[in-house]
C-alpha cells in the first residue's frame, strides 16, 4: 500500500481529473492509489498515431510525489503500443520525465500525459529504439531500474 | 461501519507519519498495532506498554495533519503547495523565489537538491527563507473543519489549533488511567479517571469489548443471540428485537399516521406505508396539525399576556406608593425642596441605579458619606434611615431624585428671573444719564452753529456793503482810461479768489474778541469785531447767496465759549 503521503497527494490529483482533464487524456481506472489506468490520443492528423487510443499503466510507489511513478504502455486488443524511437515494444517509455534524474514532484498524472501527448505529436519516426528486439527479450528489470541513456533531445 | 472515535484509527497512524516527517527516531507505542486491524485490541495488553507511564502534559495531544484538512471554501491555486497539492503549511521560500510546506520541500531535497519547480541548485536550510507575511496572513484565513470525527466545528486555520488542543470535545486524549496507553475522545473520559479502555463482556454475544465502544457494540456490531421476529421471520438480534418491531418489521401492526385525523386503517407497515402515501385523510391531518401548532402558539401568547400584565400592576402599584410617600413627605418641608448643587452622580449611584438590588445599600452608605447629597436640606438628617430603607427599587429611586431635580430647577429659574430684573434697572440707570449728556450736548453744538452762521452773515453783510461802494465809485471814473486800466487789473471778487493776506499771529486777542482778516482787494489789515456774546437775538435771519468766505471759516478758532 502506498503511502500516506502519497496517498493524499493522488487523492488530490484523482479528484482534480474527476473534474476535467485537458482534450485527449481519459480516466480508465483508479480504484486504489497504487495503479491506476489513462487513455491518451493524440489530437493533431500525425499519420503514425491517426485514430489510435493507447493504454497507460501509472504504479505509484509509497515515496510518490518525490519519487517519479512508473509509467508504461499496456498492449491490449485495441490498445497497441505506439511507434516511436523511444518507446520500446513492451510499453517501456524511455523519457527523462520519468526518472530519478528528469522528475520532478510537482509533476502529477495529468502534466506526464500532456508530455507523452506531445512526445508522440513531435515524432515523425516510424521506428523502434535501437535494439528494441534484444532488450524486450532480455529485459527483467523494471522500468525505473533501467538506466537510459537521455541522449536524444530532439524528439 | 466503524464506530467513532476509535483511538487506533485517524489521527494515529498519520501522527506515526507526521513523527516520521519531523524525523523523530522513536515512533509511538501506538503505531507498532497493526493498521489492518484497528480495532482488535490484543487479547492481553503488551506489558512493555505497561510499563512506561506516559507524561501527561498538553503535548501529548496527537498533531493535526494539515494535508488531510477539510478546507471550507475552494482554495486559490497559487496557495498550494506544488508537492503535496494542499495549501501550505508552515511554508518557506527558496533563494529562486518558490514557495513549498517545510515539510514537502525537505522530502524532495532529500532525493534531489534542485528546487522542484526550476532545478535550480537548493542547500537545505540555508536557502531557506520566510515567505511574505501577506501569505500566512492568506493561510490564516482559510476556513477549515476541526480534524476530528464527528466535529463539525468550522473556523479559521490560525484557530484551528486552539480549538483542537483545548476546546474539541472529539480531541483524542490519553487515557486517564496510568497503565493504559491507548487514547479516548476527551468527551468519553470519565470524572472517576477509571480508564475506559477495559474489557468487558458483550452482554449479548461474550465478546469481550472495551467499555467505551459498548453502545456502539450493541447497536451496530454485536450478532450474538440472534432470534427470529415472530411477524415477518426475518433473523434479528435479540436485544434489537424490540427496536426492530418499532421502527422496521414490516408485518408489524400499526396504525396509519393521520389516525389523529380519524384514519381507521390499522394494518401492518408494509401495507399501511403504502395506504399512507394517499391517506385521504392526510389533507385533515395537516389541518389538525396546523390547528395544534397555532393553539400552541395562542397560548404562549396568553401566558406572556398574562405575566406582562401582572407586571404592569405590580409596577403601578410601587409608583402609586412611591407618589404617596413623596406628597407625605414634601409637605412639611415643601419650601425647602432644594438639593444644594452637586456637578454629577457619582459612580456608587449610577451603579446603583443599574442594580436594584444595591441601591438601598447605596443610600444608606451614601447618607454617612456626604450628608447632603441626595437630601433635602431642609430634611432632617434623623429621616434618613426611614428614607433609605424605602427606596426598594430603582424606579422609586429615581422618581425620588426626579422631583428633587424638578424643584432645584424651579429654584434657579426664580434666581435667573431676579437677576435678569436687576440687571435691566442697572442698564436703563445709567443709559438715562448717558442720554441726558447726549441731548445736553447737542444742543451746546446746535448754540455754536447759530453763532458762526451770525458772524459769517455779517461778515458777508459788510462784504456787500463795500462791494456796492466800490462799484458805484468806479462808475463814476469810467470817462479815464487810467482807472479803466486799473479797474482791470483788479478784478470783483467772486470772479477769482485773491491772494491771501498772511495770517496775523495773533489772531484770538486776549479780550476774547474774534479777530477777522477781512482781506480781499477792499480789505486793509485786520479789525477787531466784537464777540457775538449775546447777539444770538440779533442774528440776520438769512444771508440772500449761501456763498461763505472761506478765509473766515477755516482758519480761525472759535471761541470755547457755550
Amino acid at each position: 500500500m502506498a503511502g500516506t503521503f502519497a496517498t493524499k497527494r493522488l487523492g488530490k490529483e484523482l479528484a482534480k481529473i474527476h473534474e476535467s482533464l485537458p482534450p485527449g487524456i481519459e480516466l480508465v481506472s483508479a480504484d486504489n492509489f497504487e495503479e491506476w489506468f489513462l487513455d491518451i490520443r493524440v489530437l493533431d492528423s500525425n499519420p503514425l498515431y491517426l485514430n489510435q487510443i493507447y493504454r497507460l499503466k501509472f504504479k505509484f510507489s509509497a515515496q510518490y510525489p518525490i519519487e517519479p511513478p512508473e509509467v508504461v504502455f499496456v498492449k491490449l486488443a485495441d490498445r497497441p503500443i505506439p511507434i516511436h524511437p523511444h518507446i520500446y515494444s513492451n510499453g517501456i517509455i524511455c523519457l527523462d520525465l520519468l526518472g530519478q534524474q528528469g522528475w520532478s514532484p510537482v509533476q502529477n498524472v495529468q502534466s506526464i500525459c500532456m508530455s507523452l501527448q506531445s512526445m508522440l505529436t513531435g515524432n515523425s519516426k516510424n521506428e523502434r529504439p535501437a535494439g528494441d528486439e534484444d532488450f524486450v527479450r532480455g529485459n527483467r528489470l523494471r522500468p525505473k531500474d533501467i538506466n537510459f541513456y537521455y541522449h536524444d533531445n530532439d524528439v | 461501519m466503524p464506530p467513532p472515535n476509535t483511538p487506533e484509527e485517524g489521527l494515529i497512524t498519520r501522527t506515526a507519519e507526521s513523527l516520521a516527517l519531523t524525523s523523530i527516531s522513536a515512533p509511538p507505542a501506538t503505531a507498532s498495532s497493526p493498521p489492518s486491524a484497528p480495532r482488535t485490541r490484543a487479547t492481553s495488553p503488551d506489558p512493555n506498554n505497561r510499563t512506561t507511564c506516559p507524561s501527561r502534559d498538553s503535548s501529548d495531544l496527537l498533531e493535526i495533519d494539515y494535508q488531510i484538512l477539510e478546507y471550507i471554501d475552494s482554495v486559490d491555486e497559487t496557495l498550494l503547495c506544488p508537492v503535496c497539492r494542499t495549501p501550505f503549511y508552515s511554508p518557506i521560500t527558496t533563494t529562486c523565489g518558490h514557495t513549498f510546506c517545510a515539510g514537502c520541500i525537505n522530502r524532495a531535497l532529500e532525493v534531489q537538491p534542485t528546487c522542484p519547480i526550476d532545478r535550480q541548485p537548493i542547500n537545505k536550510t540555508r536557502d531557506y527563507h520566510r515567505p511574505p507575511l501577506i501569505v500566512k496572513d492568506q493561510l490564516d484565513r482559510l476556513k477549515v473543519k476541526c480534524p476530528n470525527r464527528g466535529c463539525e466545528h468550522i473556523c479559521s486555520r490560525e484557530h484551528l489549533n486552539a480549538h483542537y488542543e483545548r476546546r474539541c470535545e472529539y480531541t483524542l486524549v490519553r487515557c486517564p488511567d496510568p497503565w493504559c496507553n491507548k487514547r479516548i475522545a476527551r468527551r468519553h473520559v470519565s470524572p472517576a479517571s477509571a480508564c475506559m479502555h477495559r474489557e468487558v463482556s458483550c452482554r449479548y454475544c461474550e465478546q469481550s469489548v472495551p467499555l467505551v465502544d459498548l453502545n456502539t457494540h450493541y447497536d451496530y456490531i454485536c450478532t450474538g443471540a440472534t432470534t427470529k421476529c415472530s411477524d415477518c421471520d426475518a433473523t434479528v438480534v435479540l436485544h434489537r428485537l424490540e427496536k426492530h418491531r418499532l421502527d422496521d418489521c414490516p408485518e408489524t401492526i400499526i396504525r396509519c399516521k393521520w389516525h389523529i385525523a380519524g384514519c381507521k386503517v390499522d394494518d401492518k407497515r408494509r401495507t399501511v406505508l403504502e395506504h399512507e402515501d394517499g391517506c385521504p385523510y392526510e389533507i385533515i391531518g395537516q389541518l389538525v396539525k396546523e390547528r395544534a401548532e397555532d393553539r400552541k402558539t395562542i397560548e404562549n401568547l396568553t401566558d406572556r399576556l398574562l405575566a406582562l400584565e401582572t407586571e404592569r400592576n405590580e409596577t403601578n402599584e410601587r409608583r402609586a406608593r412611591r407618589r404617596e410617600q413623596l406628597t407625605q413627605r414634601s409637605t412639611p418641608s415643601s419650601t425647602s425642596i432644594y438639593n444644594p448643587p452637586r456637578d454629577r452622580m457619582t459612580q456608587d449611584e449610577l451603579l446603583a441605579l443599574e442594580d436594584p438590588l444595591l441601591a438601598p445599600h447605596f443610600v444608606h452608605n451614601n447618607h454617612h458619606n456626604n450628608p447632603d447629597d441626595l437630601t433635602p436640606t431642609g430634611e432632617a438628617s434623623s429621616s434618613h434611615p426611614s428614607r433609605s430603607s424605602t427606596w426598594v427599587s430603582p424606579e422609586d429611586y429615581m422618581l425620588a431624585r426626579f422631583e428633587r431635580l424638578e424643584a432645584r430647577m424651579e429654584d434657579l429659574s426664580k434666581q435667573f428671573l431676579e437677576t435678569d430684573a436687576h440687571q435691566s434697572m442697572n442698564l436703563l440707570q445709567q443709559t438715562m444719564a448717558l442720554n441726558q449728556q447726549l441731548v445736553e450736548l447737542g444742543s451746546k453744538v446746535g448754540v455754536l452753529s447759530m453763532h458762526t452762521n451770525w458772524l459769517m452773515n455779517m461778515q458777508r453783510h459788510k462784504h456787500f456793503q463795500q462791494r456796492a461802494g466800490a462799484v458805484a465809485a468806479a462808475a463814476a471814473a469810467a470817462g479815464f482810461s487810467s482807472s479803466v486800466a486799473s479797474a482791470s487789473m483788479n478784478p470783483p471778487y467772486p470772479t477769482s479768489m485773491p491772494p491771501q493776506p498772511p495770517i496775523p499771529s495773533s489772531a484770538t486777542d486776549n479780550d476774547n474778541n474774534i479777530v477777522v482778516n477781512v482781506g480781499g482787494s477792499f480789505g486793509n489789515g485786520t479789525r477787531v469785531v466784537p464777540s457775538p456774546v449775546g447777539v444770538v437775538d440779533n442774528l440776520p435771519p438769512r444771508y440772500p447767496n449761501g456763498r461763505s468766505s472761506r478765509r473766515n471759516s477755516e482758519g480761525r478758532e472759535m471761541p470755547p465759549r457755550l
